[in-house]
């Protein structure tokens, strides 16, 4: 049998192990070991099992996952999400779908400084909820607001997909958050708009809140200090090249540390289950990237990812007709895999094609966390609605993926403006010095 | 008689995630030392690269378990769930053996490659942190992730064959 015809079976069986359940992480380790061992001989799979797990474990490279996940566990529990919800809430709560729109602006707010979509839903979801259902928002508009919105925690910087995939590419992990920043105002207005639209056509959905008086309005604009310091300082040190991401991710989980204690939210009991959290977070993810690393090497022993490249780029095909293939293939992956996983998977295969086809690979990294992103939306994999259903266990989950619709079509808008002016996406990142 | 190895692993889990939380402070407290010497003294903390590697491994490796236990690994459930329970539980043992015998295997390789560190005396790249105790730590972290999955299996077959 060829190398290539057993990388297949790998990958098929592999598959069939994710639909039995078998974690993502241990299914791709599984695989990767076994068929490395069938290509190059048990002495040299086991060698490279236990020398793989110990390098990635202990990669400093790596070491920016969990700080920036620290970063966003601490500004969660230091209660900066409540905050924003406030000053967002006394800029637009007065209009019609206003709630909904400050839930958007608070969640785009969150994602400055947090990097992961469902700690960015769970949190806005535990703020905004409550207060939605008080002026009677609709639950369907609601829950597909919070966790269409948490979605932005992956676009706008940090974002750990943007650092895994980085990570895979070899790009600039400060080059790549900057390029989100544009894309994830972009969004945030769209969302907006999605609202203001929704509510236009049926405005029972979201009725006006009470308004707010010009002081009330400058007042709470307090609110959003601590967020946008805090952002400033790590992403913009990063931008400017002060730190190394490792080093920014820090500074940033010790500067939302600090806010916490400033403002006297954060307990013992806070610290400790944000660390925890924290710490579950980052295992889950570099376990998932150790299987992306075993996996990856029998990948390279089939050399199925460079046949691919060979074979796609011979097709009679524009290369842009080859991205939307492989931008196709991510998002009916989305559907049924988590969008971290697929990330660690799809872009080792797909690397050497988008290489052969010169690809700028940090608009390309635009386009992948956008796709991610209607991925932890849709289902039946969608995990931001499952988060959503937990902090709203009422309200059935069809009603929460029916909220969703409109920004899904907002998100195909995005995605399709991206592709047709991707300076959006690769502008900033030409002043990045990281 | 499993009802207390439960506890036990559940137990030892929580310990070992105590490690990893400190580990991961660690990581932090020592990038933010580095970072703040180097940026106001002109003083860098010899060897903080090397100090945050090697407690990355300890931090990774040391939550394994409860992260097993509290299944936040991420999983491809929407079709098993839809299953018979008998079936459901025939897969889950398939898996979880699948599952135990890789572990045995990791756990074994890092015992191997820890003593193959050891006897190489290999240590980190600036202070030269022996790296041999991570290799052996690492393995030893992963342990009780194979007492989970064994007490894991043991109740899957008990639902397989209908007990």
């Amino acid at each position: 049998m060829n190398p290539a015809t057993i990388g297949i079976i790998g990958i098929v069986v592999m598959i069939i192990l994710f639909l039995l359940r078998m974690p993502v992480a241990f299914a791709m380790i599984l695989v990767g070991f076994a068929g490395f061992a069938v290509l190059s001989g048990p002495g040299p799979a086991l060698s490279t099992l236990s020398r793989d797990i110990f390098t990635q474990f202990s990669s400093y490279p790596l070491s920016v996952i969990p700080m920036f996940i620290l970063m966003g566990t601490f500004a969660y529990a230091s209660g900066i999400s409540r905050r924003l919800y406030e000053t967002g809430y006394a800029w637009v709560g007065q209009f019609r779908g206003g709630l909904t729109m400050a839930t958007v602006l608070a969640c785009s707010g969150f994602a400055a400084i947090c990097g992961s979509t469902t700690a960015t839903v769970a949190t806005m979801g535990k703020v905004a909820l409550p207060e939605m259902k008080r002026y009677n928002y609709d639950d369907t508009l609601a829950t597909g607001t919070v966790a269409a919105s948490g979605s932005l925690g992956i676009l706008i910087p940090p974002s750990t997909i943007f650092i895994v995939y980085a990570l895979l590419t070899e790009q600039s992990i400060g080059k790549l958050f900057v390029a989100g920043v544009l894309p994830g105002a972009l969004l945030t207005l769209l969302f907006i708009s999605t609202v203001f639209l929704v509510c236009l056509r049926n405005p029972s959905l979201g009725p006006a809140g009470p308004p707010t008086t010009w002081r009330h309005k400058l007042k709470a604009v307090s609110g959003l200090t601590e967020t946008v310091v805090l952002f400033l300082f790590v992403i913009g040190g990063l931008f400017l090249g002060w730190f190394s991401p490792t080093q920014a991710g820090a500074m940033g989980a010790v500067g939302a540390l600090l806010i916490g204690l400033a403002r006297r939210e954060l307990t013992w009991r806070k610290f400790v289950s944000a660390t925890k959290d924290g710490l579950r977070t980052a295992c889950m993810v570099i376990f998932i990237i150790a299987g992306a690393i075993v996996f990856g090497h029998f990948m390279t022993v089939t050399r199925i990812p460079f046949m691919l490249a060979d074979w796609m780029t011979g097709l009679p095909l524009p290369p842009m007709a080859i991205i939307g293939i492989i931008a196709f293939i991510f998002f009916i992956g989305g559907f049924f895999m988590d969008s971290m996983a697929l990330t660690v998977l799809l872009i080792p295969i797909f690397y050497p094609l988008l290489i052969s086809l010169n690809v700028d690979l940090i608009w390309f990294g635009v386009i992948v966390v956008l796709l991610a992103e209607m991925g932890v939306i849709t289902p039946p994999v969608g995990v931001n609605v499952f988060v959503m259903k937990g902090i709203a266990p009422d309200v059935p989950l069809e009603s929460i993926f029916k909220g969703i619709l409109p920004f899904l079509v907002a998100l195909i808008v995005c995605l399709i403006i991206l592709i047709a002016f991707p300076q959006i996406a690769t502008f900033l990142p030409g002043f990045a010095s990281y | 008689m499993l009802s207390k190895l439960e506890k036990f692993s559940r137990w030892l889990s929580g310990w070992f995630e105590w490690i990893g939380m400190a580990a991961l402070l660690l990581m932090m407290v020592i990038t933010f030392i580095d970072v703040v010497g180097g940026k106001l003294f002109t003083w860098r903390l010899a060897g903080s690269i090397d100090i945050v590697m090697v407690s990355q491994a300890v931090a990774i490796a040391f939550a394994a378990a409860m992260l097993l236990i509290l299944d936040k690994h991420v999983q491809i459930t929407f079709l098993v769930d839809r299953l018979p329970k008998r079936t459901q539980a025939v897969t889950k043992s398939i898996i979880h053996f699948l599952e135990l015998g890789l572990f045995i295997l990791i756990v074994w390789r890092l015992f191997v490659f820890g003593h193959y560190m050891q006897t190489g005396g290999e240590g980190t790249g600036t202070i030269r942190i022996p790296l041999y105790p991570f290799g052996y730590g690492m393995a030893i972290a992963l342990i009780p992730v194979c007492l989970v999955i064994i007490l894991r299996l043991v109740n899957s077959l008990a639902r397989a064959v209908g007990r």
